[in-house]
């Protein structure tokens, strides 16, 4: 069938272009059959990484159709389902675009350097302690193992970080790649470094606090490693271990769970007076409340009671009954 | 109109009931209007919008089953007007509809946790679906477009969907994650045009918001930006928790992205409801902090 291959092409330092590539494709092959044969074929200038063809290496990540994957990956006919706009009157098309949140080196080239970088961040290798090899093999459990199936089948092909909404504005945030390579590390029954591992990820919001759990990086990922269920694992580790005091963000987690053993309901009232000033102990934290309240009371919007659920009796006890079986199932 | 009256299990969420009590007052109008009759969950508890998960899976299952064995006890699907507790609740059902087959042991571990704090217990066998999913399939958007008496075709909107509707569940029942349409469907229905830009599908910065300020409203000014460039005269959101960081924060949102915005952000039953003729002081479209009067202006609503 024919069908356009739309693709955004740059050079470095310059705005990028679009170019279209008319192909006479087999609904069957996938995209990287399709930019293979434009290369080959019509236009040996155009530049894309690749190497298995099999959704192995993670070579070929690209936006196609507006969300990052695996070119090797995704089929000509899947992506014509997904486009919605495609008319009687015009040639199906396909657009293919770099990954984002790197810069392009040519285009679909992107420079993966700092992904690379907040890697190593993380301190992605099993600790050197545990890496001396003992006399006999490294004794590991099944359900030891298991813990590490997920993120263990990461192949850092990039899409997760190329969609993720957190390092778009934050810079020093290492990503939902790394973040999954910690959980691995944090989980592995023969690292020796877990503690400090812990206090590393916990710290401001370059580690699991800055994730804003937009669930890109779990749409996106080709291989099911789901980095954002992977961070929260990160995070119960953290929060079994730190109490409201330590930081904001450990605030925010507790608050939350006290207030709806409270009133079934969040209190947002209480809420924001007890995680951003501390229950008044954080001045700064109170004074920058003050013109969200003063506004939302201006507004009528300032909420001037809350009522309770009718079931927060019940809804606090099942909290705590929950709260008991887990304490016990860490203790073992 | 569908043929026999539809009935719900009505979740608030904590938001409508707090800071956006707007929420709660155009869901009820734009119900009655639409003869949709809903049965408020008084007995609910907070879906945790992805925070309980974060402490453990298992309180984020417990609460929720909870919560889903309410609407089961009157028949009845649980409807959401939250992108956020739609997306958590969702999930929840989904999963623990699969683990029923896959893994009875843990519905036996949640179910005994609930009968023993005298809860009801989980069944699987109702649904969650969302105000915006009832418009599009359960009413229908042809009925819906049969039922309005005023055409909002001088209005153009941004939809801003929240990333729990689109991304939390495993399975949509009316759109592509990424690629989504129903808003803009409704959008057309009520005679409103809709406006594409990035931001529509992307994350509004809520969840950081109280530590990582100038990160989250660096979002949300980013989006309300895109969406004015795009010619917007509104953006239209069916997640409460969307609207207060979009419209609540907007102030500081400009200060951060140095940019005057000033876009009014409207819940999608608030847009519908005055399709339907719906005065807005029964839609508490002054309870804004982003004024909404330009909107009622240009459509010529007093």
């Amino acid at each position: 069938m024919q069908v356009l291959f739309k693709v955004i092409r740059q050079k470095q330092n310059t705005a990028p272009s679009v170019q279209t590539y008319p192909l006479d494709v087999d609904p069957e092959n996938t995209v990287l059959q399709g930019l293979n044969r434009i290369k080959w074929e019509l236009d040996g200038s155009l530049a894309f990484r690749k190497n298995c063809r099999n959704t192995i290496c993670g070579s070929c990540a690209m936006r196609i159709n507006g969300r990052s994957a695996l070119a090797c990956k995704e089929k000509v006919k899947n992506e014509l389902m997904n486009e919605l706009a495609i008319s009687a009157a015009k040639l199906p098309e396909i657009t293919v675009a770099p990954m984002g949140n790197m810069p392009v080196i040519k285009d679909l080239v992107v420079d993966m350097s700092r992904f690379w970088e907040h890697l190593e961040a993380v301190e992605p290798y099993v600790s050197t302690q545990a890496r001396a090899v003992p006399e006999r093999e490294f004794l590991q459990t099944p359900e030891q193992r298991s813990r590490l199936n997920q993120s263990g089948n990461c192949i850092m092909c990039g899409a997760c970080y190329s969609e993720c909404n957190a390092r778009e504005v934050n810079p020093d945030f290492v990503g939902p790649h790394a973040l999954a390579k910690a959980q691995r590390m944090v989980e592995d029954s023969r690292d020796t470094d877990t503690e400090a591992r812990l206090e590393e990820y916990n710290k401001g919001t370059q580690g699991v606090w800055g994730c804003t759990r937009c669930y890109l990086c779990n749409a996106v990922c080709p291989m099911g490693v789901e980095p954002m269920d992977r961070i929260g694992e990160v995070k119960q580790q953290i929060l079994e271990r730190k109490d409201a005091q330590d930081s904001r963000p450990v605030r925010h987690r507790k608050v939350f769970i006290d207030l709806v053993k409270q009133g079934g309901w969040l209190d947002e009232r209480k809420f924001a007076l007890l995680v951003v000033s501390n229950t008044l102990r954080d001045l700064r934290g109170l004074v920058s409340l003050a013109p969200l309240g003063l506004r939302m009371l201006a507004s009528g919007k300032f909420p001037l009671r809350f009522e309770p659920s009718q079931g927060t009796k019940e809804v606090r006890s099942l909290i705590e009954a929950v709260q008991r079986q887990n304490s016990q199932t860490s203790d073992k | 109109m569908p043929s026999k009256m539809l009935q719900y299990a009505y979740y608030p969420g904590c938001v409508a009931q707090g800071a956006c009590h707007e929420l709660y007052l155009s869901t009820a109008a734009l119900t009655q209007a639409l003869g949709i009759e809903l049965l408020e969950l008084k007995k609910a508890a907070c879906c945790g919008s992805g925070t309980y998960k974060e402490d453990s899976q298992l309180l984020e299952d417990s609460v929720n089953a909870r919560n889903i064995a309410l609407a089961e006890s009157q028949n009845l699907p649980l409807l959401t007007h939250c992108s956020t507790c739609q997306g958590v609740i969702g999930h929840v059902d989904e999963r623990l509809k699969d683990y029923q087959r896959t893994h009875p042991a843990y519905i036996e571990q949640i179910n005994g946790l609930l009968e023993q704090e005298s809860c009801l217990s989980y069944g699987g066998s109702t649904s969650v679906t969302h105000l915006l999913w009832v418009l599009i399939g359960d009413y229908g958007i042809e009925a819906l477009q049969e039922r309005v008496t005023r055409q909002l075709s001088e209005l153009k909107c941004a939809a801003f969907y929240g990333c729990y509707l689109l991304r939390a569940q495993k399975s949509l029942p009316y759109d592509d994650p990424f690629h989504p349409e129903s808003m803009e469907n409704v959008f057309r229905a009520v005679g409103a045009t809709p406006v594409y830009y990035r931001g529509r599908t992307q994350c509004c910065g809520w969840p950081i918001a109280s530590y990582a300020p100038t990160q989250s409203f660096t979002m949300a000014g980013t989006h309300i930006q895109e969406a004015i460039e795009a010619d917007a005269d509104c953006m239209v959101t069916p997640c409460p928790l969307c609207h207060l960081n979009l419209d609540s924060r907007q102030p500081e949102a400009e200060k951060v992205i140095e940019r005057q915005l000033g876009l009014p952000v409207l819940h999608l039953p608030q847009l519908v409801a005055l399709a339907l003729g719906v005065k807005p002081d029964k839609l508490g479209l002054d309870q804004h902090v982003v004024s909404t009067q330009p909107v009622l202006e240009k459509l010529g609503v007093r």
